[in-house]
């Protein structure tokens, strides 16, 4: 079996750390796992180590693409397989980790844990700025994405060096995009998510707007003109 | 009224062709964070209205009461890049009192472990 790192960044998650975590060292003690603490204001970090977790304790806040790619490149400086994204907050169920890892093993670069592959997404005002997505990753590169704003996603080995040590690879569906167009596996495997258990989401309108607005821009524009580097070898970057 | 010239226009193209191909050859090159471009690209986007509607900058200078409309074009330039030096000065401020805070963490964290060296 492959082995996987899964990593979680939280910023100001003390309510919630404890049961994702605690779920994960029960049921799953076979998944390792990185809590990468992303400069919280609250407890999340003190929390952590009172319990024994593996923690990441950043300084300073990053943002999550830059907590993610601190637990990617932990992921490669340790000699993983692959590594999962996973949220704090409850949101995504460890149950499908494992179908999530076979997809891998089948050859997939990227593989999303989508809550639309088989349900019919909602068309509900929350899921507007999903279909433009969807609909603009289809435009550019060809291919469906049900669920391009899923934040569960598994990367192989291959995909955990390159965005671990590269500019412009936010765990986000634009890189999404841009590696789909340069050939990169994508699957999408259907999964439940759960509500997230409590705190508020980082999410209000006017920065979901300005977020499609870079989101847009970033697919539908930008990505035409990236040259990616696949040439240089990881260990030789990192040096 | 009268709109600006052809050779104005011009000038507003190119120089919002310009912005663009400079950032897309940063982003190519991987100089630049996509979220730190967009500004430059609506920016570029803005310029190239103006110089393709110049009717839109008559308007605005007739509701605002201005006597041509080429001040709109000065003035919403000034009043954009003033916006962005607003916010580029509060991320200035915020990345100099990260740099603080992480500058000292790594300095406290070495002397944490030579003194740990020494007591060995």
């Amino acid at each position: 079996m492959p082995k996987l790192l899964v990593v979680i960044p939280a910023f100001n998650e003390e309510t919630n750390i404890v049961p994702v975590v605690e779920n994960l060292i029960e049921n799953y003690p076979q998944f390792d796992y990185v809590v990468v603490n992303d400069g919280s204001r609250d407890h999340t970090a003190a929390i952590c180590r009172e319990h024994g977790y593996r923690l990441i304790d950043l300084p300073i806040n990053l943002g999550l693409a830059g907590a993610f790619q601190t637990g990617l490149r932990y992921a490669a400086e340790n000699g993983y397989d692959c590594a999962l994204q996973f949220d704090a907050d409850g949101q995504h169920l460890p149950q499908f980790i494992q179908p999530m890892l076979d997809e891998i093993e089948e050859g997939a670069d990227i593989v999303i844990g989508s809550r639309f592959v088989n349900v019919k997404k909602p068309r509900t005002l929350r899921m507007v700025g999903s279909y433009l997505i969807s609909w603009a990753i289809r435009l550019t590169t060809g291919k469906a994405i049900c669920d391009p704003t899923s934040g569960m996603r598994m990367f192989n080995r291959r995909m955990l060096e390159e965005f671990s040590t590269n500019l412009n690879y936010g765990p986000e569906p634009d890189t999404i995009s841009y590696l789909i167009k340069n050939g990169a596996v994508v699957k999408e495997l259907q999964v439940e998510m759960g509500e997230r258990m409590s705190g508020s989401s980082y999410l209000n309108f006017a920065r979901s707007v300005e977020y499609m607005i870079k989101m847009g821009l970033s697919i539908l524009f930008i990505q035409w003109f990236r040259k990616r580097d696949t040439q240089t070898p990881y260990l030789e970057r990192s040096l | 009224m009268a709109n600006y010239s052809l050779a104005f226009r011009l000038m507003l193209i190119l120089g919002s062709l310009l912005t663009v191909l400079f950032m897309i050859r940063r982003i190519r090159h991987s100089k630049i964070q996509i979220e730190d471009s967009i500004f430059w690209f609506l920016f570029s986007g803005f310029l190239l209205v103006l110089s393709i509607f110049p009717q839109l900058a008559s308007l605005a200078a007739k509701a605002l009461g201005l006597q041509a409309p080429i001040n709109v074009v000065y003035l919403s330039i000034i009043f954009l890049l003033i916006i962005k030096q607003f916010f580029m000065t509060l991320r200035i401020s915020q990345l100099d009192s990260k740099l603080k805070i992480v500058t000292q963490k790594v300095a406290l964290n070495e002397e944490k472990i030579e003194r740990k060296s020494q007591d060995d």
